[in-house]
């Protein structure tokens, strides 16, 4: 039976990306995890694998076309021979085309909420609970199909001095699109507090040490403690959907990168499920895949806790945009005189602010073994 | 691209230098032998740039298990590290 290879996702807020090229021709026999293309955006070039062994019958999108994240990128087949299946429209929206991936618990919500799997972003080419979530939370907790978001109303104009209108980029879209979650959904708040730097500096400079680490880990052990905080108090691993807390079964750890002109957050998926040491690693692994504008689709979404720092750009205060769907924020800064602040941004659905101080404030020493 | 040690280690302080530049820092004194990090020349975020310029430059995939002090610490240990991972060392 003739199956398909999607359109991936490049990052979260990017629903259409450019087809660059293909790296395998009609009738070739391919194996499993085999890259058959790349896709990008502005910043990043994704390689496009194969999820199964199989000839390719033929492509539906075309090297240099712009696409949408979910359409058929192209067939695959048991034998050469096999005739591609009639499609009425291969992009995404229409019924039929992506039934075989997905997951059985996905199509049980799928039909709660009277979706068809076409309309749903795929994370790494498979529509999933995950997907469909954050679907939903993007259109408010509602089917946008039996119930449409109130158009916006206001409309901004022109200022009445001289310039110049430029287009924005992919990557500006796709900040454009998290500060407006921030701004229609999430109820911000700000907290800091006060902390002394030396505990931290010594434990991680112990652990560089020790482990013969190039890249200093102060920041990814800080952001491994949270991982182990967000365990003990769930909540801080939330979001808010219609008029219900929705409380995550992994801890996704999102992480700010800034590489060149790019601002990612860079996701640890599973972070309750490695050690602090192995924690490291894999966040070394991505943020590297990240500064070369070369993250996976997984890594690039899914988010539900972020750490940011700015110590790097010896900013001593700064308060970030939450990423949709979190409740939390931390928001790393440089100290001063041997004295450190460390912030979070949170969404005041979910959290209160004394739950965020106890959050900072376990935070804000390594944990007494 | 010329694969021979001088002309590694220049090409990598040279991009040491542009880091470093981005946050304010002059790197141009950076000596071969130094270790890179505790120079506090460029950041953990500079580092993640150099080594995935590194990596992209002398096609060489790292793993993080080769991501350490004595494999990439220094201008030459970095050098060394590509010639015998290219089997020229």
């Amino acid at each position: 039976m003739a199956t398909v290879i999607y359109v991936p996702r490049i990052n979260n807020n990017d629903d259409e990306v450019k087809v660059l090229a293909f790296d395998v021709s009609i009738g070739d026999k391919i194996k499993a995890g085999q890259i058959v293309g790349q896709v990008e955006t502005d910043k990043a070039v994704l390689d496009v694998m194969a999820s199964s062994d199989g000839y390719v019958l033929g492509f539906v999108a075309q090297a240099e076309e712009v696409v949408r994240v979910g359409s058929i990128m192209l067939w695959l087949g048991e034998s050469k021979d096999e005739v591609v299946p009639e499609v009425q429209n291969l992009t995404t929206g229409q019924a039929g085309s992506r039934t075989s991936l997905v997951t059985a618990k996905a199509r049980i919500l799928l039909e709660k909420n009277s979706l068809h799997a076409d309309v749903i972003p795929p994370i790494d080419g498979r529509v999933t609970v995950e997907a469909i979530e954050r679907y939903l939370a993007t259109k408010g907790g509602v089917n946008a199909e039996t119930k449409p978001v109130l158009a916006q109303s206001s409309v901004d104009v022109l200022p009445d001095v001289e310039g110049t209108q430029m287009n924005l980029t992919r990557e500006e879209k796709g900040m454009a699109a998290t500060v407006t979650w921030h701004r229609d959904f999430a109820v911000p708040g700000y907290i800091e507090i006060d902390y002394d730097l030396a505990p931290w500096a010594e434990y991680a400079k112990r652990f560089q040490d020790e482990k013969g680490l190039l890249m200093p880990p102060l920041l990814p052990l800080m952001a491994w403690r949270l991982v182990e905080i967000v365990q003990e108090m769930p909540r801080l691993n939330a979001t808010v959907v219609g008029n219900k807390r929705f409380e995550y079964t992994p801890v996704n750890l999102g992480f700010t990168i800034q590489a060149g002109d790019a601002l990612y957050l860079a996701v640890v998926r599973n972070a309750q499920g490695v050690d602090e040491f192995g924690f490291v690693n894999t966040l070394g692994d991505v943020l590297r895949r990240a500064a070369g504008h070369n993250l996976r689709e997984s890594e690039a979404s899914g988010a539900t806790v972020g750490f940011s720092s700015m110590e790097r750009w010896k900013v001593t205060r700064h308060i970030p945009i939450l990423p949709p769907h979190t409740a939390l924020m931390v928001a790393h800064a440089a100290g001063q005189g041997g004295r450190g602040v460390l912030g979070a941004s949170y969404d005041h659905r979910v959290l209160n602010g004394g739950q965020v101080v106890a959050a900072l404030k376990k935070l804000s020493s390594p944990k007494k073994n | 691209m010329s694969l021979n040690k001088e002309s590694i280690q220049a090409e990598i302080k040279a991009k040491v230098i542009d880091i470093a530049a981005q946050t304010g820092d002059d790197a141009s004194e950076l000596g071969l032998d130094e270790i890179i990090p505790a120079t506090g020349l460029i950041d953990s975020t500079g580092l993640l740039e150099l080594i995935a310029w590194y990596e992209k430059t002398y096609q060489i995939p790292l793993t993080q298990e080769e991501i350490n002090i004595d494999n990439l610490g220094t201008l030459a240990r970095m050098a060394e590290f590509v010639l015998r991972k290219k089997g020229l060392l």
